[in-house]
């Protein structure tokens, strides 16, 4: 044993943190699992349209609402990349400005979906795609949950002052999730809202 | 998830203190060992149920008229959809993650797993998750029924899909910790082409498992909540097998491979050790390991997804897993050739190693044979032989790994002569298991089969399967008793390298300290760190 081991420091590595990689490999289980129920609700919708089967009723699911989502999302994912480059920079008032507006985005797309979900009025036992559309939009709202918790006890540390130019992989890893979730509503903006 | 400080990656997570004593030492510890032996301890529990349900399912088929061991066709088809999926959702992947969780850390040269809390919290996961599948399916729950159910096994049937879905989430956020040790926490110098190849085939399995079994979650989720707010998806659930088909893709090839890939690990770690040389070639153990795992992403062929226009994929993935195998096992082979001759009846580890990785070829193969249409084996009882050999392929592979790195798990050596019987019961019987049901599927006995056969052939094949399911059920009932007996204190000590083993978990005392090494780790230079210290040492006392 004495042979492997010395007195000697180890020479320095470079690996990349372990919370980037965790919150990759996390990201990834993420996104399979909304893109397997997103392919179970495409194939669910060519069923039902190879049989004549109406999908939603006409005029119900509009685009307006579910475009502010879109648009929301499109910005805090601007200003959690604006939180990582602050947070590298140490430019910590910027930092904390940018992190509050994610999150400060994150309720409002939490009120835009649940107007979404009260405006179409969809019930989980009507028709296949009545319960479909609850189930893509329940699942996201439980992503986005886990994004934004993931993001205030991020703020919460930056705010303890933990991170810093050399150590800004929290940051940068809840960015990445976040990122993740808003990808999962782009797509399913254009899946589910664009092409009805 | 917990931040680690930016420095070294060496020193960039917190070694474990010390367990706790009893409950509390179990619910709160942060030690990878400890969080391990959770897994181990309860998917060797779960291993002798599932086993039992075997040989009791074996007996079923061999007089299914006047035999009924169940008491009536909808339990048997519960017991039966509970030995499929618990064999690799409950055992077969859990005994690898808790081995991973114990080894890799050691392996990679790491004080700790990445995020021990995370790793308890899936681990305790695990327990529940699987406590409420076993006790809802013994409550006449599963995954469906053949003909209808009452509404108390509606409730059953929806439990068990909570405990699925628990043991899902477990096995992905498990993965999770074992695969960012090995991306993020290896000593310095330990390229990722330098880890060991059970640690390596641990990162491609867990991979593999954290991007396919999501899909199973979503499976399981979009089928409990159509359960509870409708059904609409699926007409009467509970009443049929819908909700097992929905899943059947994770014990199916090429998913059913996945469970198989840390065999090749297993194999590639103890070769080069029995044989006393460096692997003859490292590098390309690497890339096969690799490409198994990218044969065994089998996601995209459950029902929702798949149909005929995705057949030369499903024919494709079934012939190409064989080659891997058949090349590891090749240089497994050049590599034994190539080493120490050694006089003597062969070590645990090796007969274990090697036999898995042989009922794996034969798994694989068999697996083939199912892909290519005109052998019509679809819908047939080869579906559940590669089942058996693939998935006891890892059970064996796994506890070749207990006898292994038993020093380092728990402390204890365990006992050779009763090791070399388990082997055999579980090889041999594996085997008998496994393909009694491949040649009973060319005579197109059906999977689920619950009518009496008309072909001797078939009539014979039962009665070798039952054979085997006795005889696999002798070795892990051998497995168990080997494990109690070394858990007792008192036994000799094992040493700290009694194999002289080639990576780093061998250069730390037996049991390990808490934080695994008491000394700085010097400089890794290449895949067998503690050979290149012999021969340094060998070098230095001929100058």
């Amino acid at each position: 044993m004495s042979v492997v081991t010395t007195g000697l420091p180890a020479a320095s590595t470079q690996r990349p943190r372990t919370v980037l990689v965790g919150t990759l490999f996390a990201s990834g289980a993420a996104l399979m699992t909304y893109f397997g129920l997103l392919a179970i609700y495409l194939f669910e919708r060519a069923d039902a349209r190879s049989i004549g089967e109406e999908w939603f009723p006409e005029g119900v699911v509009e685009l307006g609402p579910s475009g502010f989502v879109f648009w929301t999302l499109i910005l805090s994912a601007f200003t959690v990349q604006w939180a990582v480059q602050a947070i590298q920079a140490n430019d910590r008032t910027n930092a904390y400005v940018a992190l509050a507006l994610t999150g400060l985005f994150g309720a409002a797309i939490f009120n835009q979906l649940w107007f979404i979900l009260n405006d179409t009025g969809f019930a989980l036992a009507a028709t296949r795609g009545q319960f479909l559309f609850s189930v893509m939009n329940g699942a996201f709202i439980i992503f986005l949950l886990i994004a934004v918790i993931f993001l205030a006890l991020t703020t919460l540390r930056a705010l303890l002052g933990q991170y810093g130019p050399n150590q800004s992989g929290g940051v940068v890893a809840a960015a990445m999730f976040w990122n993740s979730v808003a990808f999962m509503y782009w797509v399913t903006w254009i899946a589910i809202y664009i092409n009805k | 998830m917990t931040e680690s400080p930016p420095s070294q990656a060496t020193e960039s997570i917190t070694p474990a203190p010390e367990a706790g004593q009893g409950l509390y030492g179990w619910i709160s510890t942060s030690d990878h060992k400890t969080i391990g032996r959770i897994w181990l301890r309860v998917s060797v529990l779960l291993l002798l149920f599932v086993v039992v349900v075997g040989v009791l399912l074996s007996f079923e088929r061999t007089d299914a008229g006047s035999v009924d061991l169940f008491g009536g066709d909808n339990s048997y088809f519960q017991m039966w959809s509970m030995y499929r999926l618990g064999l690799v959702l409950l055992v077969a992947m859990p005994l690898f993650v808790g081995l991973a969780t114990i080894v890799v850390p050691m392996q990679v040269g790491s004080t700790n797993i990445a995020f021990p809390r995370l790793a308890l919290a899936s681990a305790w996961g695990y327990v529940i998750g699987a406590a409420i599948t076993v006790i809802s399916v013994l409550s006449r729950g599963g995954w469906g029924a053949l003909d209808g159910v009452t509404s108390g096994e509606a409730d059953a049937i929806a439990l068990t899909l909570i405990g699925t879905g628990m043991v899902l989430v477990s096995i992905v956020l498990g993965a999770i910790c074992v695969a960012t040790t090995v991306v993020a926490l290896r000593t310095s110098g330990m390229s990722l082409m330098r880890v060991p190849l059970f640690a390596w085939s641990m990162l491609v399995a867990s991979a593999v498992w954290i991007l396919t079994l999501p899909i199973a979650l979503a499976n399981v989720a979009i089928i409990y909540v159509d359960l509870r707010g409708g059904p609409l998806l699926f007409g009467n659930p509970e009443g049929s097998t819908e909700i097992y088909a929905q899943l059947a893709w994770l014990v199916e090839q090429p998913q059913i491979y996945a469970v198989a890939i840390p065999v090749l690990g297993v194999l590639g770690s103890v070769v080069p050790v029995v044989a006393g040389v460096r692997h003859s070639s490292h590098n390309a153990m690497v890339v096969l390991i690799s490409l198994a795992g990218l044969f065994a992403i089998g996601g995209w062929s459950q029902p929702y997804f798949y149909d005929n226009t995705e057949f030369v994929v499903f024919v494709a993935f079934g012939l190409l897993a064989t080659v891997p195998v058949i090349a590891i096992i090749g240089g497994s082979a050049a590599t034994i050739l190539a080493g120490k001759s050694a006089s003597g009846l062969p070590p645990v580890h090796l007969m274990g190693a090697l036999g898995a990785a042989v009922l794996l070829f034969f798994g694989t193969i068999g697996g083939a044979m199912r892909a290519v249409e005109p052998f019509g084996l679809a819908g047939t009882t080869v579906h559940t032989g590669v089942l058996n050999l693939v998935a006891l392929s890892a059970v064996t592979a796994a506890i070749a790994g207990f006898w292994f790195w038993a020093p380092k798990i728990g402390g204890h050596l365990l006992p050779a002569g009763m090791g070399r019987l388990v082997m055999i019961d579980l090889i041999g019987g594996a085997f008998l298991l496994g393909m009694a049901d491949v040649i009973a599927g060319f005579a197109d006995a059906p999977d689920l089969m619950l009518s009496d056969s008309n072909d001797s052939l078939v009539d014979l094949m039962v009665i070798v399967s039952v054979v085997g399911a006795v005889i696999v059920a002798l070795g892990v009932l051998g497995t168990f008793g080997s494990l109690v007996k070394a858990m007792r204190p008192g036994g000799p000590a094992p040493g700290d390298d009694p194999w002289d083993g080639h990576t780093l978990e061998w250069a730390t005392s037996s049991p390990p300290p808490a934080g695994n090494f008491v000394e700085t780790l010097a400089k890794v230079t290449s895949e067998a760190p503690l050979l290149d210290a012999a021969s340094a040492r060998d070098e230095g006392e001929e100058s």
